[in-house]
């Protein structure tokens, strides 16, 4: 079967924002696309699948107009048995329609939603959750963030059992995955995955998965062995002033991850802790307890001390960044103890203590979000003006981003507006705000979030830096192969919710 | 809504209970005697001069200086105090005469039908400009959904390509003219104030009508137009949101033409419940339309001060605003504080009101009904 | 990547359509002087440029003031909450509300009411006048500036914008004032603002209009400042206005309209006009800025 080839030209406002002369796609095999965020995998996707918005964007794709392209028989085609799983879940489910109606809307409602999946996707065919979600809105915290990924991937598999049903051989329809494992725990992800494939040997179709959850190629080479043959590995990036497909190297990145691990700290921790959090906490009504072992038997201290790195593990939507936010302030507990760098605090202590003594002082937190974080608006050197105690000039600065960024840093870079960088760049940013501020403990939420290969080597290296320079540093991030090979095994805790 | 109702009933009584105060204040004030004049002006006041024409001031302050000059105060202030003397005896007259209205119960009773009047036309009004913002709004997302341009931009784009285009297409020139000057005295005309409208066709039509009030009422100050295009810029951001491409890839049409089979379905579009099934418009209109909710209380303030407007420009006797004015000229000021009363309830009744069906909606949305 | 490619004059206009109607706007009031100056006696033009200039001076203080209210409500509010002030927060809450709910076209008619007295007991002077007049439609209108404000504050203290500052230390103030009101919002406001001078011109001119026309006697606002409502009011520019009437039913007299009535009808043109295109400038702005 012929390849899929498209030469895509997408401008606004006149403006050239993505360019590419070859962008190809094998028919009937797996193209899992990697690249740094922000660079245009989802926009270049929309536009093959023929979901742009031409009022605002002029595209051209193999020349043609973009409306002669999204009305030819070819992308009918795509769409008329493919489907699309747009990342961000929460915004692409309707707010004002009950989710039974959505799941079962326009073809959808051709389709069966087989057992299997229900299992595979909502855990067993026992567990209510997927039952219980019919007949509610869809709204910011209910279903979570999680549940509603499945939620457009039971939409993705109902239209992918109508195709499997279907007599159609000759050429499938597109189904793309963006982020389907955004909101995941990896064992979600591999349920998904596991789903995905099976179907797939059944019957071949065209597949996209554009993500940037490297360890998932572990987990094709773990368990699919036998399939890995039908994957094609490619990487989105930018040449000078257009975008360019590369193979990815997966060998690689395996073989870097198990180069991880040798090169973890052999600081050892002595004097007292800069973080030491009570072992059970209660939030929102739920009592959470903090554990080292995987059985969660024991509920034990969290200690973090000067220059060690911490990983705290959870299920998706536990509340890892909860206790983050409980540490920073920022949620209220109901019951919660700990002493930060000299400074006991509890649910009793007001809220000016935050204000004057901790933030930007003992403790800063790097979000995980670098898109919602920064001041997309504001240029590079205003990010960091206005830091407690740190009189930030232009020359420090450049010195500073020069460490973090290969490329040389000038003048001009820190008049640059943030909302025109990459991906990589804001999440370096992001980062470098809190490392300026030298507080004793940093807490990164997800610091890998969004980032190409390249980037999460550098920004390792950095957080590696921090800790030689003897800061505590808490990591909590769902990316558990890396930071697994990463950080000691006897520095990892788990949260979990305590039953009452 | 508990808080919100508090809210609403506590400003509700404290406004009501500052307005009867006013009320008892005014009363005493109208029993209160006119001041009997000064020692000093009392000779000058009785003088047959008129004493506002700029000559004749002058000429009296020369007289004052000349013929006394032991008078104490200096001659303009002197003018000053005969003048507000006169004026305010001049005033109370007035007001003794015809003007002078007692708040009694007969008052009362006649206020009570005009309010009710005010009321019906308020509903009737608001009812229309609802259903109108959401057709007209939609109408024109559909419109802009169709790649339809204006009239005017059509007519330049023609120009531009008439060299290339067959000469039997030049009609097209004159049609797209004619379609833009109307279009665009449309526009003026939703624009315009009340005022100038009604007082635009006054010689030759009846003004005074209920009908004409309510029509004025819809389509002037700019509220039809101004909520219209709010109502289609929330259809214009649901239709950019990440939702209606979901419903897209789940093959529901997205076709806008009104003559295709999965199109949009006119009679959909024009009536009271909107529904388009099977259409992508289905999930934006949903979204658009409980966005608009938001903003009802504000449309309907809005109207509130257009009905005003209308009803005191065009001096129509028995409406409620019209009233308000004559007794704010009279001084009546009891009456003119149980009038702006009884149009604060007006609001706050919509205020409780509007809150009520956002926030059932919204309990709805939010799941906390089950 | 960023090319830009060259795009003509139409096109941009075309994009542009605040920049498009700001531009008709003005030539549309520059084709109206030029046709007063050819065919309107010169006491009566006096009185228009007169009128407008009131009118628009009366309506740019009034979102110079607004701007100044909201943006201290907002603050004083955002304080408050920041402390943790609940009755505070409540009282001035309640306060602003109570003020929205007074009908705007009442609570400057009654406030016009008050200025005309105090012109006319040579309290206060026909500058004064303008000021005042300015700040009571401030007062009455400022609530949908403060709206949009707190809007854009919530919409930001949700995303962990407002957090990921506040955690590094970044004074509140800096995040509200610098960060979100004016890094982020300052194109909301700005279009904002155009839609309130265009209300400012509508409110003024109506009560202008009504007490002109209603309160006509001696203690009317004839000491108030000239604006285009009540020259619209006078009898002799009433009359033009009426005269459209007659010639929808007899076209013939339709040429009459810019030549005999032409102050009426010009000041009726210059409110209508000013008012459809503030809204087309304000509708261009949000749609170029994707408001």
């Amino acid at each position: 079967m012929n390849a899929w080839k498209f030469q895509i030209t997408i401008n606004a406002n006149s403006f050239c924002i993505a360019r590419i002369e070859d962008f190809t796609i094998q028919p009937n095999r797996i193209l899992l696309l990697f690249g740094e965020s922000g660079i245009g995998k989802t926009m270049l996707s929309k536009a093959v699948y023929g979901l742009l918005d031409t009022e605002e964007l002029q595209v051209e794709i193999n020349g043609y107009p973009y409306s002669k392209y999204a009305g030819s028989e070819f992308v009918q085609k795509i769409q008329s048995t493919g489907f699309f799983v747009f990342q961000e879940p929460s915004s692409h489910l309707n707010p004002v329609l009950k989710i039974g109606d959505q799941l079962s809307e326009g073809i959808l409602g051709h389709g069966q939603i087989a057992e299997q999946d229900k299992e595979l996707l909502w855990k067993s065919p026992v567990d209510k959750t997927f039952d219980n979600l019919q007949d509610i809105y869809p709204q910011p915290f209910r279903p979570s963030g999680g549940e509603k990924q499945r939620l457009l991937l039971t939409m993705a598999m109902r239209k992918l059992n109508l195709y499997l049903q279907s007599e159609q051989t000759e050429q499938s329809g597109l189904f793309v995955f963006d982020e389907p494992s955004g909101s995941l725990d990896d064992e979600l992800r591999n349920r998904f995955l596991n789903l995905l494939l099976q179907k797939f040997t059944q019957k071949p179709f065209t597949c996209l998965i554009i993500t940037h959850d490297y360890s998932i190629i572990g987990e094709i080479y773990r368990k699919y062995q036998q399939i890995v043959s039908r994957f094609d590995f490619k990487e989105l990036y930018k040449d000078e002033d257009k975008l360019a497909v590369r193979p990815f190297e997966a060998g690689a990145y395996l073989n870097w991850i198990s180069g991880v691990k040798g090169s973890q700290s052999s600081i050892k921790a002595n004097g007292q802790p800069v973080l030491q959090f009570g072992n059970r906490f209660r939030v929102f009504n739920r009592s959470m307890g903090i554990f080292k072992d995987k059985g969660y038997q024991q509920p034990v201290d969290l200690i973090i001390h000067s220059g060690e790195i911490v990983y705290l593990k959870a299920a998706s939507g536990v509340g890892k960044t909860t206790l983050a936010k409980i540490i920073m302030g920022l949620y209220r507990s109901d019951h919660f103890n700990m002493n930060l760098a000299g400074l006991s605090v509890s649910e009793k202590t007001s809220a000016k203590v935050w204000l004057k003594k901790i933030w930007g002082h003992k403790a800063g937190m790097v979000f995980q979000h670098a898109d919602e974080a920064l001041d997309l608006q504001a240029d590079v050197y205003h990010i960091f003006k206005g830091l407690p105690g740190i009189r930030i000039n232009r020359k420090v600065l450049i010195q500073e981003l020069q460490r973090l960024f290969e490329n040389r840093i000038d003048a001009a870079f820190l008049k640059k507006k943030v909302l025109f960088l990459s991906g990589g760049q804001k999440q370096r940013l992001n980062l470098l705000r809190v490392i300026l501020l030298n507080t004793d403990l940093m807490i990164l939420d997800e610091p890998l979030n969004g980032l190409d290969f390249n980037s999460i080597r550098k920004t390792l290296e950095i957080i590696r830096q921090e800790q030689q320079k003897g800061r505590a540093i808490l990591i909590i991030s769902h990316n558990e192969e890396i930071f697994d090979s990463f950080i000691e095994q006897d520095r990892i805790y788990y949260l979990a919710a305590l039953k009452d | 809504m508990g808080k919100k109702l508090a809210g609403h009933l506590t400003s509700l009584i404290l406004a009501l209970l500052l307005g009867f105060s006013l009320i008892y204040y005014f009363d005493i004030g109208k029993k209160a005697p006119v001041a009997r004049p000064d020692s000093i002006i009392k000779p000058y006041i009785e003088m047959d001069i008129d004493l506002n024409d700029p000559l004749r001031q002058a000429l009296f302050k020369d007289m004052i200086t000349l013929y006394h000059p032991e008078q104490s105060s200096d001659p303009d202030s002197l003018l000053r105090a005969v003048l507000t003397y006169r004026r305010d005896m001049y005033e109370a007259e007035l007001q003794s005469a015809h003007t002078r209205q007692v708040l009694n119960e007969a008052k009362l009773r006649q206020l009570g039908i005009m309010f009710l009047k005010y009321v019906i036309v308020y509903i009737l009004v608001l009812w229309l400009t609802y259903y109108g913002v959401e057709t007209l709004g939609l109408i024109r997302f559909i419109r802009r959904k169709q790649n339809k341009v204006s009239y005017i931009f059509e007519l330049i784009n023609f120009l531009k390509e008439a060299s290339y285009k067959k000469l039997n297409t030049y009609w097209r020139i004159p049609t797209l003219l004619v379609k833009s000057v109307l279009r665009g005295l449309l526009y003026l005309i939703f624009f315009s104030p009340a005022y100038v409208i009604a007082y635009s066709i006054k010689t030759e039509f009846n003004t005074n009508t209920l009908i004409f009030l309510i029509l004025l009422g819809l389509i002037s100050n700019g509220l039809l137009i101004t909520y219209t295009n709010k109502f289609y810029a929330f259809l214009i951001a649901e239709s950019r949101k990440g939702y209606v491409l979901t419903a897209m890839v789940k093959n529901l049409s997205n076709d806008y033409r009104f003559t295709q089979p999965h199109g949009v379905s006119l009679r959909a579009l024009f009536s009271m419940r909107k529904w388009f099934k099977n259409h992508v418009l289905n999930h934006i209109y949903l979204n658009a339309h409980y966005q608009y909710l938001g903003t009802f209380k504000e449309q309907a303030s809005f109207l509130i001060s257009g009905l005003i407007i209308i009803e005191m420009a065009l001096n129509i006797h028995g409406h409620l605003s019209y009233e308000l004015l004559q007794q704010l000229l009279y001084k009546n000021y009891d009456i003119v504080i149980v009038i702006v009363m009884s149009i604060f309830i007006i609001v706050k009744v919509t205020e409780i009101f509007t809150d009520w069906v956002i926030d059932s909606k919204r309990r709805v949305y939010e799941n906390r009904n089950n | 990547m960023k090319n830009k490619k060259q795009s003509s004059f139409f096109e941009t206009l075309y994009h542009h359509k605040d920049r498009l109607w700001s531009m008709v706007w003005f030539l549309g009031m520059l084709l109206l002087f030029i046709w007063d100056m050819l065919y309107l006696n010169r006491p009566a033009l006096l009185k228009v440029i007169d009128g407008a200039m009131n009118t628009f001076l009366i309506a740019f203080l009034v979102i110079v003031f607004a701007l100044f209210i909201a943006w201290l409500a907002v603050n004083l509010l955002f304080i408050i909450r920041r402390k943790g002030f609940f009755v505070l927060e409540t009282v001035l809450t309640f306060l602003i509300d109570i003020i929205r709910s007074i009908p705007q076209i009442i609570g400057i008619l009654l406030g016009f009411v008050f200025i005309a007295g105090l012109l006319y007991r040579n309290i206060i002077q026909s500058p004064m006048a303008i000021l005042l007049t300015a700040v009571l439609i401030a007062f009455f209108v400022f609530q949908e500036l403060m709206d949009l404000m707190l809007d854009r504050v919530n919409h930001f203290r949700r995303l962990d914008f407002y957090q990921a500052m506040t955690v590094c230390g970044i004074s509140g103030s800096r995040i509200l004032n610098y960060h979100i009101l004016w890094k982020n919002s300052r194109r909301h406001i700005f279009n904002k603002v155009v839609a309130i001078f265009g209300v400012a011109v509508f409110l003024q001119c109506s009560v202008d209009f009504i007490i002109s026309v209603g309160l006509s006697t001696d203690i009317s606002s004839m000491d108030l400042p000239v604006t285009l409502g009540g020259l619209l009011a006078h009898i002799d520019s009433k009359q033009d206005i009426l005269a459209i009437g007659h010639a929808i039913t007899n076209p013939g007299y339709f040429p009459n309209l810019f030549f005999k009535h032409l102050q009426g009808i010009s000041v009726a043109f210059s409110i209508v006009f000013s008012l459809l295109c503030i809204y087309k400038i304000s509708n261009g702005l949000s749609e170029r800025f994707r408001l």
